[in-house]
């Protein structure tokens, strides 16, 4: 898979990932509390993602608007003249080169660069603090996105890293990447692994995803079938996005996939509208954000008809989160 | 009472509100001078009472008097030369607003020092109450209207309804050593629907108002009317212990016996259903003022009769204007500077104006002795004295009086329940009154044999020591370790299981009998106490688990019938802290602790065990002392039966030496340069960070050593006021030095303050470090000019403040070593100081709710908090230091243990999300407790309820009484706290769970 680096972003390979945040005390990525690192850049563009910052692999500026103080510092520092009070968003996009001076002279961090590049040491060393709480609870570390294996010389060497200090640690994936490399050179060090299945039909995925999922349920079917064979747990799991994934033909179309692979448990993801601020701070138009059924939560029935569904194919569904 | 001299002239006011004032005071003149009705307040039993009063402006220009003599009101022009009280206004306003102020506001004026009280404050609660002879009515209407209106500001704040999930409980999964005769040691099977009794006295401490009891200080006062105080019948001068002995077994062998409607146990605190204890020999004179207008304030109202009023006024507080703590210290020491800064609120309080309480008698031996057996230990030891040893005699002999005293209190209520069982028609209950005559026949007189001895005997010296003491902090120690012998003993007779089955229900019953009965007294709270201290109650507080002193694992039976009655009743006092002892006691245990937090919300507090260990071993306690700690009032540690600790002897305000180093000594609120002169932050005194840390650690010395001293000298007053015999025989130490516990006499002696504002200290550093001097963002005089404006028209400044500075709980390794440099200056400052009796001053970092009050009494920090906002609860960091819980948790348990010798307060508040399980639920919280101790953090509390929640209480207070909240170290209802306390409480921040 090949993806273009951003603007300002060295891709050093194994030495470095870009990363958006790493979130301590987690209580909904996997067992007990946790640690996520979200890393930055995805190969698929879901149109419902709720970290749409997350999925391109370079830098952004973004501006919450919600935090400026209109203190103005910012705007004598920017050589472009791209911000503005008059601009959409305050910055005029066309015209920033994400030098980010203007978010280093913004006090109150309403202008921020989104994005860190972190190397390996650096995430050890922030995640290694919240051990004790690892092994008190069960947890342990959980590598996330955007997706995680876009940077897979670098998660090989953080996977085993973090398994070298026994950290519990879990993948979550939306499953498209290179399988003979991940079993390789990821595998190896995982306990657990998340692994979305958001369509079966390869041109609704290609619609909504903008990308092809043959790889994806090629790779389910192996990572399962390993698990089968000794491995380590793979929990799939289907984001229930109102009008476009929660569909009866969609969701029992994957429920008979699921079924066909002899898997027992699978996770099912109620869809929450918290995210459409997000696009609005880093200058991003979705224009499903405008729809009714994705600005309200999921009608309860929904989501109980879907849960049937799998139900009744015989697969149980657990709390993913 | 001190005769009427003549009244020489001094300077004289000018001006319209002069003129107002004298007209006022004349109408008061007038109207006292004309009706014999109204004159008669001016006489009580012993005599007119003579004294007078002034009112002035700083400035000068009000200056007026009052001067009550043989029943006669004279006003004057001026002020008179040695008026027993001066009422000092900040400006003529502050005086206009006092007129048209209802009584609630008028402390708001005091505490926020615009008006300044000089000289006796109990002169002063004399004349207010004068006032309120006439404007009683007045002040009633005021008051009813003002509870309208802050009913409709707390609705205004409050958010929507939130349903409440119903209890669930855990099975315990593994069994600990200790634990012999519970198969299932959660008890999961019980809940209070099986004890109608308990709930039926839950129904009367929900509903029932406290009232004012006038019994022990009637009693008491006319015991030294008839024998004297300061010198017997003959003129001879009182040997204070001998005295407050005699005294004591007067009040006991008077006092009414009384056993509560339905009750396992014998005898009451007070003549009524919820007494307020009055004390007028420390802060009891404190409500005189208030005594007509108490049933209509706005928080935690007081039922009072015409008859207390009565007895207060004409028989009991005016022979106590000068006998108290607060005024002997006034009049011997000559109204020093320590004593005026305590009465301006801002810097410290010290509680020693109150009580020498929070610690903990030798509860094993007097159940294990009987009050006989510890007799005849002081006849042994009275028998190797001579007539030298003439201080050791007296207080020996004190002793066994006030034994006799308690012994003499519990006959008395054996013959009540005798009388009550014969007249008593239910069979069932006519048998549990012979058996409570059996008992109370027994002990404590003689050693106790079952639990429900045990329990008794507890009971009736725990009413003792209220009887002789102020019901403040005292505390009850480790009730499981000395209570398991009673239960295995009973245990051991019964052949069948369900025998046992009954008997484990019958334990719950009458421990939860024993926690309803510590609820039948409040602590006198004067109005101003609402504001300061809000919903506290007396603090009791029962310490479970740990080890034992020979180091075992100490968890055992009795450990988890106090869980489950905890459980059970969500009541705030008593206060329930757990040892955790990590390694020893088992993880079931810990897990129970964090269910029982779960499903009451705010209690207990948990400890580290090694943690509070470790924070003494300056001491050099032997360890099998050492292990033998208890939590004393909120938090503190005091060794059970060996250790006066006074624990909360102060309260101290550690952001006042901020602001006084930013002020080159002023105390901005106060007006008053009153600290020494450490330099000028506008005139650039501060070249580097470390000159301006020199002077804010001068300011907290200065301050320190003020407050050590009215400790001391407070100290020394209970000596002569109320020195406590009976306590000191059941303290270890006092018997073989012969001295009362209030003279050093206990076996171990220190003292233990409370420093608050750790988090707003170390932030503030933090900012003026970060941008004034490393970063040179600012310069020193443009952080102060911001700081003085309350950052108005500062934004800019005030986000980049809580952007760029690193905060307490983010994380910052350079935070958290500014915090641990504050705790290690704040304890070896105190600990630099030794107090009248020898020992050590502590230093912890919890605050009750002076967070509030102190943070309503300073100005805007460089920290970014504004003017007038709360601190944070204890040592809690800011609530935006950072996302993550584990920061804080990881920061608070990186302080080291060494500097915090007398415990810390860590509030967390944790809200389950909905869809998670009652077992999720346990499970996280008990991970996070678990990881904070093995960090090595000391103690830690958890408010399990959500904003939307507390919200929802604000505005529905009746749906809510029973919401329980931790504060920082006590529990209190949230619905009984005053508004900012409720906001403080809704804006800490909330973790999901």
């Amino acid at each position: 898979m090949k993806h273009q680096a951003g603007v300002g972003f060295e891709d050093n390979g194994a030495g470095s990932a870009l990363v958006l945040e790493i979130k301590g005390n987690s209580l909904d990525d996997g067992p007990g509390i946790r640690s996520v690192v979200f890393f930055k850049g995805c190969p698929l563009d879901c149109v419902w993602c709720h970290n749409p910052e997350s999925k391109k692999r370079g830098y952004e500026l973004s501006f919450d608007a919600g935090l400026c103080v209109a203190c103005g510092a910012c705007l004598g520092e920017c050589p472009e003249k791209a911000l503005s009070r008059k601009a959409r968003g305050f910055i005029r996009r066309e015209r920033c080169t994400l030098c980010f001076r203007c978010a280093g002279a913004c006090p109150s961090g309403a202008l921020s660069r989104v994005g860190r590049n972190m190397s390996i040491d650096d995430i050890m060393e922030k995640v290694r603090r919240d051990i004790p709480f690892y092994k008190t609870s069960g947890g342990g570390v959980t590598l996330s996105g955007g997706e995680p294996t876009v940077y897979m010389d670098f998660l090989s060497s953080l996977a085993s890293s973090l398994k070298k200090e026994k950290i519990h640690t879990l993948l979550e994936t939306c499953g498209l990447f290179d399988m003979n490399r991940f079993s390789e050179k990821v595998y190896p060090h995982l306990d657990q692994i998340y692994f979305d299945i958001k369509f079966f039909d390869d041109a609704l995925h290609r619609k909504y995803c903008g990308a092809s999922n043959r790889t994806i349920l090629e790779n389910f079917t192996k990572l399962h079938d390993m698990l089968l064979a000794g491995g380590i747990p793979v929990l799939p799991r289907t984001p229930l996005v109102p009008g476009i994934t929660d569909g009866e033909k969609n969701i029992s179309a994957i429920a008979a996939f699921l079924r066909s692979r002899n898997v027992k448990k699978a996770a099912l993801l109620a869809y929450n509208p918290l995210w459409h601020g997000k696009n609005d701070k880093i200058g991003v138009v979705n224009r499903y954000s405008k729809e009714k059924a994705m600005r309200s939560f999921m009608k309860q029935e929904r989501v109980d008809a879907c849960r049937e569904i799998f139900r009744a194919a015989g697969i149980e569904l657990v709390q993913a989160e | 009472m001190n005769s009427c001299t003549a009244v020489s002239e001094t300077a004289r006011g000018r001006g319209a509100t002069n003129v107002m004032v004298h007209l006022l005071l004349k109408l008061m003149a007038g109207l006292y001078n004309r009706r014999a009705s109204l004159r008669e307040y001016l006489r009580w039993d012993g005599g007119w009472i003579n004294f007078s009063i002034g009112v002035e402006t700083e400035q000068g220009t009000v200056r007026q008097g009052i001067t009550f003599c043989d029943g006669r009101v004279t006003v004057h022009p001026f002020v008179p030369e040695g008026a027993e009280a001066v009422l000092v206004f900040m400006d003529e306003a502050a005086v206009r607003n006092m007129v048209s102020s209802p009584p609630n506001e008028l402390f708001n004026l005091l505490m926020k020092n615009r008006v300044v009280p000089r000289g006796s404050i109990a002169y002063l609660q004399l004349f207010n109450f004068l006032l309120s002879v006439l404007l009683k009515k007045k002040h009633i209407k005021m008051l009813r209207k003002a509870s309208k209106k802050e009913r409709s500001a707390k609705i205004a704040c409050s958010g929507s309804a939130v349903p409440a999930k119903k209890a669930t409980y855990l099975k315990a999964g593994a069994r600990d050593n200790g634990v012999k005769y519970l198969e299932d040691a959660y008890l999961s099977g019980y809940s209070l629907e099986d004890f109608p009794r308990l709930k039926e006295f839950l129904d009367i401490h929900f509903t029932v108002r406290p009232a004012l009891c006038h019994e022990r200080p009637l009693l008491l006062t006319e015991w030294f009317l008839e024998n004297g105080f300061e010198k017997d019948a003959e003129g001879n001068a009182q040997v204070p212990e001998l005295r407050q002995a005699r005294a004591f077994r007067y009040l006991m062998e008077k006092r009414k016996p009384i056993i509560r409607k339905n009750d396992l146990l014998a005898g009451t605190t007070t003549t009524k259903e919820i007494g307020v204890v009055l004390y007028p020999d420390s802060h009891g004179t404190m409500i005189w003022g208030e005594l007509f207008t108490t049933p209509y304030r706005l928080l935690n109202p007081y039922d009072i009769d015409a008859e207390t009023v009565e007895v207060l006024h004409k028989k009991v507080f005016p022979f106590w204007l000068r006998r108290n703590i607060r005024e002997a210290v006034r009049d011997r020491e000559a109204y020093p500077l320590c004593q005026q800064l305590d009465e301006r609120f801002a810097v410290y309080f010290l509680w020693k104006t109150v009580a020498l309480s929070h610690t903990i008698v030798d509860y094993p031996k007097i159940l294990s002795l009987g009050t006989a057996g510890i007799m005849k230990e002081i006849d042994s030891a009275l028998e190797k004295t001579t007539a030298k040893d003439r201080e050791k005699r007296d207080l020996l002999v004190a002793m066994k009086i006030t034994f006799q005293g308690i012994n003499a209190y519990a006959a008395n209520l054996a013959v009540q329940a005798s009388v009550e069982s014969e007249a008593e028609k239910d069979p069932v209950r006519k048998n549990e009154l012979e058996r409570l005559a059996a008992v109370c026949r027994r002990v404590p007189f003689q050693p106790a044999r079952t639990l429900d001895e045990a329990v008794n005997a507890l009971w009736i010296v725990w009413v003792g020591i209220h009887m002789e003491n102020t019901n403040a902090g005292f505390s009850l120690g480790r009730l499981d370790q000395w209570l398991q012998p009673y239960f295995e003993a009973d245990m051991k007779k019964l052949k069948s299981a369900a025998a046992r089955e009954e008997y484990t229900r019958h334990a719950l019953e009458l421990i939860g009998c024993f926690y309803m009965r510590c609820t039948d007294h409040l602590p006198l709270v004067p109005d101003i106490g609402n504001y300061l201290f809000g919903g506290s109650s007396s603090d009791q507080a029962i310490t479970l688990g740990g080890v034992t002193p020979d180091g075992r694992d100490a968890v055992n039976d009795m450990t988890y019938i106090f869980l489950k009655v905890t459980e059970m009743l969500k009541i705030r006092d008593p206060n329930v802290n757990a040892r955790y002892h990590n390694g020893i006691n088992s993880e079931a245990y810990l897990r129970r602790l964090a269910e029982v937090n779960l499903n009451t919300t705010a209690t207990p507090s948990i400890h580290n065990d090694e943690a509070v260990m470790a924070s003494l071993a300056e001491f050099k306690y032997p360890a099998e002392h050492l292990r033998d700690w208890s939590a004393t009032g909120c938090v503190e540690p005091t060794l059970s039966g060996r250790h006066i600790g006074h624990t909360n002897c102060m309260m101290f305000n550690m952001v006042a030496a901020l602001e006084m180093a930013m002020n080159n000594g002023r105390h901005p609120l106060m007006r008053w340069d009153v600290g020494p002169q450490t330099g000028s932050a506008d005139k650039g005194d501060f070249g580097t960070f470390e000159k301006f840390y020199r002077a804010f650690c001068a300011q907290f010395n200065f301050l320190a050593g003020q407050a050590c001293s009215y400790n001391n000298m407070l100290g020394r007053a209970h000596q002569v006021i109320r020195p406590t015999p009976f306590l000191s025989g059941m303290i270890d130490g006092c018997m073989e030095s012969g001295l009362d516990v209030t003279k050093g006499g206990a076996r171990y002696n220190s003292s233990g303050t409370a420093c608050i504002g750790l988090a707003d200290v170390t932030d503030s550093l933090m900012a003026i470090k970060k941008l004034v001097f490393d970063d040179k963002k600012i310069s020193f005089s443009e952080m102060l000019r911001a700081v003085r404006r309350n950052f108005r028209d500062d934004a800019a400044l005030l986000a980049l403040i809580k952007n760029r500075v690193p905060l307490f709980g983010s994380g910052s390794p350079e935070a958290l070593d500014m915090a641990n440099r504050v705790i290690e200056f704040a304890h070896d400052c105190f600990g630099n100081n030794t107090n009248y009796r020898g020992g050590k001053y502590t230093a912890g970092f919890w605050s009750m709710s002076n967070h509030v009050a102190f943070g309503n009494l300073t100005g805007a920090l460089p920290s970014g908090r504004l003017a007038g906002k709360p601190f944070t609860p204890g040592l809690t960091p800011e609530a935006h230091a950072s996302k993550s819980l584990l920061d804080n948790i990881r920061d608070v348990s990186l302080l080291k243990v060494e500097n915090m010798n007398n415990n810390i307060a860590f509030n967390v508040k944790v809200v389950p999300a909905p869809g998670d399980s009652h077992e999720a639920a346990v499970e996280h919280i008990h991970s996070y407790a678990k990881s904070y101790i093995e960090l090595g953090g000391m103690q830690v509390q958890f408010n399990v309820v959500s904003s939307a929640v507390l919200r929802d209480a604000m505005a529905n207070p009746d749906q809510y009484r029973d919401l329980l909240v931790r504060i920082s170290g006590y529990n209190a209802y949230f619905v009984t706290l005053n508004r900012d306390m409720q906001l403080e409480l809704i804006e800490r921040a909330e973790f999901g769970v």
